[in-house]
């Protein structure tokens, strides 16, 4: 049944003019970002700004991965002249390292997590034992706790362990922030998936292992993925902890880096930008590849109210 | 006593996810108060001595903590409002089904995959006061007669850092507002219009009642989210200008990192983490009655 050309006319103009707002607002300041990066300092200098680049060029994102060829001296950071884009902070050549750092943190908190989680949650979410209600509460409630009144005392006991600046204190770390909400995730995904498979699996003789690997994982592809993805992205994103327990590019992340360069007066907008950038890719790019299941495995809990 | 196989299996099944919590959660939590009642000062090793709860009384002697405690308030007041607010109007436009829906949809995963050190970089850029695209784009449309300062200026750079924290957390609420929209169903709305009803009371009498659980959901974990944002203030403004944007996580990162105090920084954490504790258990029990 078709309505009347006006109301649907109406409605099409309306929702025209609303998304083009919703564009604006949502992706506009990043656009504005990728713009910069790719203007050369006096560009994005002028006055009023070059909405798009005049000459597009990617300048500063060869200054950063050359920059650890570069010996920054005082003589030719003098040298250096702010305008031409040319000009790079002295830790600029921490910035690859740092992303390494960066990678190799979020693999082994993605890889972990999953891990820890997904028993943790086929556990909580199918076995039938004593205080499986409470193992959960008690999980999430650690996350009730704001991360910078964890970050003091995690201090301490990390400096104590003698793991301070370490790659492994990182992940340790993350993983005590992702793992409680993946494990939520996971078990309300594992009780929705029929008893009576987890039945006829024991009644031929599956122990748990089996009915998890048989039945359990591959039923839940769509929860793992999002899981993989969430724990991934925190990791890249996070500052506080880093920023707490890390000192020097041995295992300083990509945001420390880049909060360096921000605090820096001296440091070219052009360049920040660029660094900003190439931090914003890989979270940017999976969440809209992986978007369907982060939507539904994001909202899980809340479905079930 | 012997325990089944069912149980065995869930203990190994569990206990590795409880030990990495115990470690890096749960005995930091205690330790924590145990520092807090000790005069602890990095700079002063040695001499360490049991206090009481002393470190709380001087907390509230002191007039940054109260000064903090009013920042925190405006800032977490303005997120949630207009984080909220933001949500149902994104959730309301996103549940409507129309040619590129499904763009805008994945384009709204953008801010909450974005970094918060990049997204106070870019802010911090935006608002810029000599190349900003805030001040350009302003004086260009002729809304603003000359360059001005933003951050710079203490009575709104409260609101241009809630501004920055907004956007990247109203994409996580409007998707809760969306899924709880898509469960009321399209039957209410049907009797709604063969009654009469126009748009605006189908919203007022059968959207907005059916939101209530995702709007508890969205006003609790805000809050929560809010009250303890520390990296945008780190980046934009250091708690400045002045205190203008002196929040109390912001207030327990100077105390214990560059005044090394960490028996009332560690009094102050325990403060912040039971107030938020408190407050959404207030915000369940009151707007679970009212809503």
């Amino acid at each position: 049944m078709k309505r009347p050309l006006a109301p649907r006319l109406t409605r099409g103009i309306l929702l025209a003019f609303f998304s083009a707002i919703f564009v604006m607002y949502v992706f506009g300041p990043v656009a504005w970002l990728v713009s910069s990066s790719l203007q050369t300092e006096a560009q994005i200098t002028g006055v009023p700004p070059n909405w798009l680049p005049p000459t597009p060029s990617l300048a500063n994102f060869e200054a950063i991965f050359a920059a650890s060829d570069r010996v920054v001296t005082y003589e030719n950071r003098q040298a250096g002249e702010a305008l031409t884009s040319t000009f790079l902070p002295s830790g600029a050549a921490n910035l690859l390292p740092a992303m390494r750092n960066s990678l190799v943190v979020g693999a082994w908190v993605a890889v972990l997590n999953l891990l820890l989680s997904v028993t943790a949650a086929y556990a909580i979410a199918v076995i039938d034992f004593r205080g499986r209600r409470a193992t959960l509460y008690v999980a999430l409630a650690t996350r009730v706790v704001p991360d910078i009144a964890l970050v003091v005392p995690l201090f301490l006991v990390i400096r104590n362990l003698g793991l301070i600046n370490s790659l492994g204190a990182l992940v340790v770390t993350y993983l005590a922030i992702t793992v409680p909400f993946t494990v939520f995730i996971l078990i309300s995904y594992f009780e929705g998936i029929p008893r009576d498979l987890y039945r006829a699996a024991r009644i031929d003789g599956c122990g748990h292992g089996r009915a998890l690997w048989h039945v359990y994982l591959p039923l839940s592809l769509p929860a793992l993925v999002a899981s993989v993805t969430f724990a991934f992205l925190t990791s890249w994103n996070e500052f506080v902890f880093a920023l707490v327990l890390t000192q020097n590019v041995a295992a300083q992340t990509l945001p420390i880096i880049i909060s360096g360069f921000i605090m820096d007066f001296t440091t070219s907008f052009s360049f920040v930008n660029a660094a900003g950038v190439i931090a914003i890719i890989p979270p940017v790019l999976m969440a809209v590849v992986f978007q369907r299941y982060i939507v539904s495995g994001l909202t899980a809990g809340a479905v079930k109210g | 006593m012997r325990l089944g196989y069912d149980e065995r299996s869930a203990a190994v099944l569990v206990f590795p996810v409880l030990a990495v919590l115990l470690v890096v959660a749960a005995f930091p939590i205690v330790y924590s108060f145990w520092v807090s009642l000790h005069d602890i000062v990095l700079t002063r090793p040695l001499r360490r001595p049991f206090v009481g709860f002393d470190n709380y009384l001087r907390i509230f002697d002191d007039a940054r903590f109260w000064t903090a405690v009013s920042r925190t308030t405006v800032y977490t007041v303005v997120c949630v409002v207009v984080t909220t607010l933001l949500a149902v109007l994104v959730a309301l436009l996103l549940n409507e089904v129309f040619p590129g829906q499904r763009l805008l949809s994945a384009l709204l995963l953008v801010p909450w995959a974005t970094p918060s050190v990049v997204n106070g970089l870019m802010w911090k850029w935006i608002y810029d006061p000599t190349y900003g695209l805030l001040n350009g784009l302003l004086v260009q449309v002729g809304l603003l007669e000359r360059y001005r300062v933003w951050l710079s200026d203490p009575d709104i750079t409260l609101l241009l850092i809630a501004n920055a924290a907004i956007w990247k957390q109203m994409p996580l609420a409007a998707l809760l507002m969306i899924v709880t929209m898509k469960a009321i169903p399209e039957d209410l709305y049907r009797a709604a219009r063969v009654d009469g009803a126009n748009v605006w009371q189908r919203f007022v009498h059968v959207t907005l009642p059916a939101l209530r659980p995702g709007l508890m959901l969205v006003l609790v974990y805000e809050t929560m989210i809010s009250i303890r944002h520390f990296d945008l203030f780190l980046i934009m403004t250091q708690g400045g200008p002045g205190d203008a944007s002196f929040t109390l996580s912001w207030l327990i990162y100077v105390e214990t990192f560059r005044s090394l105090r960490f028996g009332t920084g560690a009094a102050m954490s325990y403060v912040l983490a039971i107030t938020t504790f408190a407050l959404s258990w207030a915000v369940i029990r009151f707007l679970g009655k009212r809503l």
